[in-house]
């Protein structure tokens, strides 16, 4: 509808999908190409798993092929800050926690994460940080014995 | 009337101060785990399991089910305000409830939740008391060619789950599928998927993918629309269900509770296809499919109420059989072994009061936990008016201290922390995660018993067509299919039709 | 950097050196549990545990490290200080057999038991109305009908597979193995007729409903003390001796007189009448060996357990 020139036609959204389906299916053949495919009365590892992939690329392509002859429609648009400061700092607290404990971790998290937002208020975020590093604490690990030290030692 | 006498008897044993108050005990604890998302109740009652040493036999067990089923309840809280189901059986709530939390009615849909929990719970509990050793032989004769049957109409039955066109549904239960295979296999011991990496071993857990795909992914998607200020909830308009509600919600809880309970007994996987069972149902019989997906509230009734009655129903094959149907019912048996009791037809003759005082206490404890709920609705629906800037740093340590905990390593949180990318990919390609989940669910049980069932019967696979309930499950899928392709075809030729005009 | 380093890593030497003085009192002594939370050998140890801070003096708090049948458990044992403040559960035929054809990621021979608390002995299971009512029958109908007995297992190398195939072995016979995913999918299977037998630890045989299932031999070389009344796999004629045995380990270069120490701990805890009386009531086939002894038999299994899997090469 939007799009008014032929050259403009396909559902960019349907055709990620496609692009993820058979890259997954793919990678799930290339992964599972040593196993044992074996027989219908005794199936190898590897039986269910290259059904599923083959299948995976199939739909994939079906709806890739469905997606370029739709009208034109386009992917919303990404922004890096919250998808590398989240991602950072979930993957940050699992090594904090390991090393120096859950309160240090849990101190980390929220701050590191606060920046994903573009106005960051020093204050409360510390405010935060500390209140919800108790609140865990006690919670999670003194009250359900949730199996992660509290402190460095 | 016997009947009556023994469930007197229970009421009497489960009615002593004492063991009401474990019962509460348990209910309270288990409503806290199950809104903490990623912290489930096996591994709360598995801590719990050595303490009941000290308690009296039908206290621990007693407390140990009340975790149990509070969490239940817990959990649909969670998926109803943040879109984050902690296992299986909320993802469905997810669906429905979250759009009614978004659209100001998260009262309204924790209130139903509860509702139907309750009149399902107290349904399923009196189905125990009079059926449950009718029923138990029923069960058994689900044998693995019965399970293959059984789970290719559930995961069918999933691609309902998805707004989107159905073919994405079944591309994304085949990752989830392809994601169940991950580990060493069972039947020959080699590894796969796993890329060499020992962490994988054992598959990966439902949590990791849940938080990842749900909580990570989400927290992200909103940042980036909105940044944090600009995430809002619509007014609260009322907090307590209309009178429409009611009107829309009770037929629900209905059919569900039935779906729930039949369900429930199947030992394996039974609970778990209960309340997106539910689900499809009521998209089916709806006079206005269209809104399931946009805060139905049937959407919301039906699946919590099956989701409920599965869990008291799946004590059935344990109590009378000795058999338990999930993770969490090998804990209970645990906890009754741990006693020197052995669950099963010798104890409803020689300890019936262990028996009768276990149902009459899941009902204490279903009311107990609707008085608890109800007006704990208040204090949730206010907690999402909250700013989001506050909200997702509590939504993301909860998530991270839920997925940490699991193995207590790295390697988990980093693999949610993947999961939240690959979650926020789809979610740029209009790809629901829902039916992924639940084909990481079923897939394992469906190799499975495909694979025993064929061995079993030495390669032949008409075993499956000459099995009664088998065929009758087949046929069903056959019926399902048809009736989705027929409106579909429909539906595309209109698209086309419009598409040449526009 | 260097210096930093140098210091450092005297001060670990420091710190190691005084905790074997006051070893071990001065920290929690962490313990490792191979498995979920709620198996066996959870329950086992969650339950010995308060015995051993007793008798130690220390805190014990059990952490849970499941996977990859314990080498997940074994690799973060291998890995942590040798000072006798990380414990790890152990458990055979698993820690025997997992090298048996795999890339490990911990030296086995690093790993030195520190006690054996149970050895719990396989069975064969049968539903109680079934027409095979001793092994002889089962076998006489296995032979007639190769492949048509169906065996429920928890999985390929667990002690019941290992227990099938030596059966198969020893009488001759050809049976179809069926993987369950735990002991209760087996026996629910059983229970429905959808498989012929399964095999069962004899400590999880005597919890069960024995009217709807029954044992008819069990793979030990002596009967065992939870069911004197059945007959070994050997009166019967037929040479299997499987079990599974459970107890806990440390790395082997912690000091002697500290593993020494917390072998005569469990020892102790094993004679606590209080303990006896909740091992009883969990059906807990209670066998102490010395972590000496232990190691001692374990060459001569993975020997034994090196040669049966090498039949699941040959069978496949």
């Amino acid at each position: 509808m939007s799009g008014s020139k032929s050259s403009a036609r396909g559902d960019r959204p349907d055709l990620l999908t496609a692009a993820i389906f058979v890259g997954v299916g793919a990678l799930g053949l290339w992964a599972g190409r040593t196993l044992d495919f074996g027989s219908l009365a005794s199936m190898g590892a590897g039986f269910v798993p290259t059904i599923i992939c083959w299948l995976l690329i199939v739909v994939g392509l079906w709806v890739g092929f469905l997606g370029l002859r739709r009208a034109y429609a386009p992917i919303e648009p990404a922004k890096l800050r919250p998808i590398l400061v989240i991602t950072a700092s979930i993957i940050g607290f699992a090594f904090v926690a390991a090393w120096l404990g859950f309160v240090a971790a849990s101190l980390f998290l929220i701050v590191t994460s606060s920046i994903a937002d573009h106005e960051v208020r020093m204050f409360e975020t510390l405010l935060l940080a500390v209140g919800l590093s108790i609140f865990g604490a006690l919670v999670f690990v003194v009250g359900l014995g949730v199996q992660i030290k509290l402190l460095p030692f | 009337m016997e009947f009556l006498d023994l469930l007197a008897l229970g009421f009497g044993a489960a009615l002593t101060p004492e063991n009401l108050a474990f019962c509460l005990l348990g209910a309270l604890l288990g409503t806290l785990i199950g809104v903490l998302p990623g912290i489930g109740p096996t591994t709360t009652i598995a801590v719990l399991l050595p303490v009941t040493f000290f308690l009296p036999p039908l206290a621990g067990i007693i407390m140990l089910a009340g975790i149990y089923y509070g969490a239940q309840y817990g959990g649909s809280t969670t998926a109803i305000l943040v879109n984050l189901p902690g296992e299986a059986s909320t993802v469905v709530t997810a669906i429905d409830g979250y759009k009614m939390a978004q659209k100001g009615r998260a009262g309204a849909a924790l209130a139903v939740a509860a509702l139907g929990s309750f009149f399902a719970g107290t349904v399923a509990t009196f189905g125990l008391a009079i059926a449950g050793p009718t029923l138990s032989g029923f069960a058994l004769s689900f044998g693995p060619a019965e399970y293959v049957s059984l789970m290719i109409f559930g995961l069918l039955a999933a691609t309902i789950l998805a707004r989107g066109p159905v073919l994405k549904a079944i591309g994304m239960i085949l990752i989830g599928l392809l994601l169940g295979t991950v580990g060493t296999d069972l039947s020959t011991g080699a590894s796969r998927m796993t890329f060499g990496a020992i962490e994988l071993f054992d598959g990966i857990d439902f949590i990791v993918i849940a938080i990842g795909l749900f909580g990570f992914s989400e927290i992200i998607e909103n940042l980036e629309k909105t940044g944090a200020s600009g995430v809002k909830v619509a007014k609260i308009t009322r907090l307590w269900p209309t009178r429409e509600d009611f009107k829309r919600a009770w037929p629900a809880v209905l059919r569900g509770t039935g779906v729930g309970t039949f369900l429930g007994i199947l030992p394996g996987g039974g609970a778990t296809l209960a309340s997106f069972s539910a689900y499809s149902l009521e998209k089916r019989v709806s006079k206005r499919p269209a809104e399931f997906g946009e805060g139905a509230v049937e959407g919301v009734a039906g699946p919590e109420a099956a989701n409920n009655a599965g869990a008291q129903s799946s004590f059935i094959p344990l109590l009378t059989l000795g058999i338990p149907s999930n993770n969490m019912m090998a804990m209970m048996l645990s906890a009754f072994v741990i006693h020197g009791l052995t669950p099963g037809p010798q104890i409803l003759q020689s300890q019936p009061q262990i028996f009768w005082g276990l149902v009459a206490s899941m009902w204490i404890g279903n009311a107990m936990l609707l008085v608890i709920n109800l007006p704990l609705i208040g204090l949730w629906v206010r907690l999402l008016t909250i700013p989001y800037r506050l909200l997702y740093p509590a939504i993301l340590l909860f998530c991270c201290v839920g997925v940490y905990s699991l193995n207590n390593r790295i390697f988990d949180v980093a693999l949610a922390a993947g999961f939240g990318l690959v979650g926020y990919l789809f979610r740029k390609a209009k790809c629901e995660p829902g039916p992924l989940l639940l084909g990481f669910v079923l897939g394992p049980l469906l190799e499975t018993n495909l694979r025993r069932t064929l061995l079993i019967s030495q390669g032949d696979a008409s075993v499956f067509v000459e099995r009664p309930i088998s065929l009758t499950l087949l046929v069903a899928t056959a019926l399902l299919l048809l009736m989705m392709i027929v409106p579909n075809f429909r539906k595309n030729r209109e698209e086309a039709f419009k598409g040449e005009e526009a | 950097m260097k210096k930093i380093l140098a210091t450092s890593a005297l001060a670990l030497l420091a710190a190691t050196g005084s905790a074997q003085a006051e070893w071990p009192t001065d920290r929690p002594i962490e313990l490792i549990v191979a498995f979920a939370p709620g198996g066996g050998t959870d329950i086992m140890l969650r339950t010995l545990a308060p015995y051993l801070k007793e008798i130690l003096g220390a805190e014990i708090p059990v952490l849970n490290r499941p996977g990859a049948s314990g080498e997940i458990a074994y690799t973060a044992l291998a890995q942590s200080n040798p000072d006798g403040y990380t414990l790890s559960s152990l458990n055979t035929p698993g820690f025997l057999t997992m090298r048996i054809g795999r890339e490990l990621g911990f030296d086995p021979a690093a790993i030195c038991p520190i006690a054996r608390i149970v050895e719990d002995p396989g069975a064969l299971i049968v539903q109680a109305n079934s027409p095979y009512q001793t092994m002889e029958e089962l076998v006489a109908y296995a032979k007639e009908n190769p492949g048509a007995v169906s065996m429920g297992t928890t999985g390929v190398g667990t002690d019941e597979h290992l227990a099938m195939l030596q059966l198969e072995e020893s009488a001759g016979i050809d049976l179809t193995a069926i993987p369950f995913a735990g002991a209760n999918e087996a026996k629910t299977a059983l229970l429905g007729g959808h498989v012929t037998a399964i095999g069962l630890n004899v400590g999880e045989y005597s919890t069960a409903d024995q009217n709807a299932l029954k044992a008819i031999g069990q793979f030990a070389e002596e009967r065992s003390v939870l069911a004197p009344d059945l007959p070994t796999a050997k009166e019967q004629g037929f040479d299997v001796i499987q079990s599974s045995e459970r107890g806990l380990a440390t790395r082997c270069d912690v000091p002697e007189e500290i593993r020494a120490k917390l072998s005569d701990a469990v020892d102790q805890a094993l004679a606590d009448p209080a303990f006896l009386e909740q091992a009883g009531q969990m059906a807990l086939p209670l066998s102490y060996l010395s972590g000496a002894e232990w190691v001692e038999q374990m060459p001569g299994r993975l020997e034994r357990y090196t040669e049966i899997f090498s039949l699941i090469e040959a069978g496949r």
